[in-house]
């Protein structure tokens, strides 16, 4: 019960950053973080695929909601959230999901640092790629691309980091 | 009934995923113009590309059946000519000469597509009767360019990917039509502007050259319309056309002497015996 309402603190945290502070960046256009991906990143490991397409779809809402693009982000984040089992299975083939449960952490899968990077790199390539929907002026999608991902992930373990520390793991 | 249950089971999980992204792109397109204009693009990108994989299968796997049916028409056409020259034996070679086009069948020996200025060298020149101002057509009988300059054994063609190149079109069913020139960039599209506000058009017309044009024999198919615009004081369409040809994979071309199309452009050069200011009229009309 301790954990759940921690992850619930934890949900509210990360939304209200991500709107009140990171959709605000205004002083760059390269720059636009996405750090909400890590809700989807720290889902619990037994939580069931269909569980995650409903967590992918309203996480995404709830910020199109936000950014006022109508879809965009439910595109960028459904995908995520249905592949990110086999995401985990590719860099930690040894864990029982279903049975373990808890959170993915640096201590219980050794590549750790690939997962969340991989998983931030698609979330951007995916979002960036249909907010642009051409390849003309490709030297800007593509540094904003890299800059909002770099961003993104430092903020995503930024958010781990204070989440972990929390957590009673288990 | 059990392994059906079993089988929807299976694959109602990707099958909901697939079905509230689908969704999810369904409602960004039609957020805004500029996204349903790219999606739908790439829509009919992905339907054509599937569409030609399809009629390429199927071609592939008729070519015994055409081979028959051309070996069959060959064999016909050979009967009919024989029992022409033994009927005229002394016009057939004229005749021949009479028709309205001259092909000549080429290879490509070389051809920019990276520049602005983009051409294409086939190895057909003055010795076989490839003069400057022929078109150039895909085997398909696409518009591809036309010969700017002749050697010996070789021709230059400025391609449709040459930003100097206007050719007057009009719009297939609609028969409005339009100026289509390459703005550069994208080496599967071309511009076509001026077309009238009345015309009546959707993606996928095709857009073709117009009778007596300077490049190409009349009716020949430059591309299809690929999205359509107003211009900002609402007065001409432009559109995108898709090029007809793949001009990057073009190995083969048709060099086509239009001579109709020469007599008009001679009958244009020559200087006009008639009084053409009004004052010359008034000076004739008292001399008589």
């Amino acid at each position: 019960m301790k954990n759940r309402s921690q992850y619930i603190l934890f949900v509210v945290v990360v939304l209200l950053v991500q709107v009140l502070l990171l959709n605000n960046l205004t002083f760059s256009p390269y720059i636009a973080p996405l750090a909400y991906i890590v809700l989807i990143i720290m889902t619990p490991l037994g939580t069931s695929p269909l569980k995650m397409i409903v967590i992918g779809t309203l996480l995404g809402f709830v910020m199109d909601i936000t950014m006022g693009t109508i879809g965009l982000n439910v595109i960028a984040t459904l995908p995520i959230a249905y592949f990110r089992r086999p995401i985990l299975h590719f860099f930690a083939s040894y864990i029982d999901m279903d049975g373990e449960g808890g959170v993915p952490t640096q201590l219980r899968i050794s590549r750790f640092h690939n997962y969340v990077v991989a998983m931030v790199v698609l979330h951007n390539l995916i979002f960036f790629g249909f907010e642009h929907l051409t390849t003309a002026n490709f030297g800007f999608l593509a540094l904003r691309t890299v800059i909002s991902t770099l961003i993104s992930i430092a903020v995503v373990y930024f958010f781990i980091g204070i989440f972990t520390a929390k957590l009673t793991q288990r | 009934m059990h392994k059906l249950i079993y089988f929807l089971k299976k694959i109602y999980i990707p099958f909901i995923f697939l079905t509230v992204e689908v969704m999810a792109i369904y409602f960004y397109s039609n957020a805004t113009p500029y996204s349903f204009s790219r999606l739908s693009s790439v829509s009919h990108y992905i339907c054509g590309w599937s569409g030609s994989l399809f009629t390429r299968l199927g071609n592939y796997l008729s070519l015994k059946q055409d081979n028959i049916a051309l070996n069959e028409r060959i064999a016909e056409l050979e009967s009919l000519l024989a029992n022409y020259k033994a009927l005229y034996p002394q016009t057939v070679e004229t005749e021949l000469d009479l028709s309205p086009n001259m092909y000549v069948p080429a290879q490509v020996v070389s051809k920019t597509l990276n520049r602005s200025l983009n051409y294409i060298v086939v190895n057909k020149g003055i010795d076989d009767n490839v003069r400057i101002g022929m078109s150039v057509l895909s085997p398909e009988g696409y518009a591809v360019g036309y010969i700017t300059n002749c050697s010996q054994n070789f021709s230059i063609a400025i391609s449709l990917l040459n930003t100097s190149f206007n050719v007057s079109a009009r719009l297939s069913d609609d028969r409005s039509m339009g100026t289509v020139s390459w703005q550069g960039g994208d080496i599967h599209t071309l511009r076509m502007s001026d077309i009238s506000k009345y015309a009546n058009f959707e993606a996928g017309q095709r857009v073709e050259a117009i009778d007596f044009s300077e490049y190409f024999p009349g009716g020949t198919i430059l591309g299809t319309v690929e999205s359509k615009e107003m211009n900002d004081d609402q007065t001409m369409y432009s559109c995108t056309l898709r090029i007809a040809a793949d001009l990057s994979r073009i190995d083969n071309v048709i060099l086509v002497d239009n001579r109709e199309v020469e007599q008009v452009r001679i009958l244009k050069q020559e200087p006009v015996a008639a009084p053409t200011t009004l004052e010359a009229v008034n000076e004739d009309t008292i001399n008589q």
